[in-house]
């Protein structure tokens, strides 16, 4: 009698799979920006030569409505962005701490953006105007 | 007997974990189609704050006055953004010093954030210092 070798299939370890997604999740979710301002429908100005810049702890969006947001809530006037900036970045002292990344829409008015970047240079802040990059 | 009993008591109390993986991946699907790397673009500015003084200097310190989205240099030539940047080219503001290096920008009337932002990227780019002019200021 010819005993025939058992042929096992070949068996892929899948044990570790598990721990490679989480770590992938965990991945996913420290690199996910939900943004505070996501919220705004912004359509950000264009213009050449614009570098890529880090992106600052303070936000203040405009939208195309001309709603003023700070930190994705909504905003009085001037004085009261002054004054939260002003809260906002009042221990820090580097030039990255200072700075604030103003999005606004491109087609908002004078009437409304201006009085918004004076209250940002008042509070002492740098201002990071974001906007999509052309090329020339 | 008992020992049997205990074993399989010891079996059913495990968590199962089958369809952890599952989860996992539907979790990492969420985050992958969810998730924007975003680059953001843009330039810093420091504008100076405070109000406007009168000049003492000789040279006079280069004026870009917005109004309703025209674009006229020192209240005499009215340019558009091609002319603007030759105009910024030629003041070549990246090897000035200190206070030669401002550039006023006044804005009247409705400009959009568009004309605006392309002027000052304009100026910053050519290694100029913007100064906003306001309304007040000019009163």
């Amino acid at each position: 009698m010819i005993r025939r070798p058992k042929h096992e299939l070949p068996v892929i370890p899948t044990a570790n799979l598990v721990d490679i997604a989480i770590l992938l999740i965990i991945f996913y979710m420290a690199c996910s920006n939900f943004l505070s301002a996501s919220s705004a429908r912004v359509k950000p100005p264009r213009a050449t030569d614009l570098t890529k810049q880090k992106e600052p702890l303070v936000v203040v969006t405009i939208d195309k409505e001309g709603a003023v947001q700070l930190q994705g809530r909504d905003v009085g006037g001037p004085a009261d962005i002054e004054n939260a900036i002003g809260e906002l970045i009042r221990d820090k002292t580097t030039d990255e701490g200072r700075t604030v990344m103003f999005k606004c829409d491109a087609g908002v008015s004078r009437e409304v953006f201006q009085p918004v970047l004076d209250a940002i240079v008042q509070a002492g802040g740098l201002i990071l105007a974001v906007g999509e990059n052309i090329e020339k | 007997m008992r020992k049997r009993f205990q074993l399989r008591q010891m079996n059913q109390d495990a968590i199962p974990t089958t369809s952890l993986a599952d989860m996992m991946f539907l979790l990492l699907i969420f985050f992958i189609m969810t998730t924007t790397l975003a680059k953001t673009t843009g330039f810093v500015t420091d504008i100076p704050a405070g109000a406007t003084g009168k000049q003492d200097t000789q040279e006079k310190t280069p004026t870009v006055a917005l109004h309703d989205d025209k674009i006229t240099v020192n209240d005499t030539e009215t340019m558009d953004v091609a002319q603007l940047r030759q105009y910024v080219a030629r003041l070549r503001l990246d090897q000035r010093q200190g206070d030669a290096k401002v550039v006023i920008v006044a804005a009247s009337g409705h400009v959009s954030y568009q004309t605006y932002y392309e002027t000052l990227a304009l100026i910053q780019n050519a290694g100029g210092v913007v100064a906003i002019e306001t309304e007040e200021d000019r009163k």
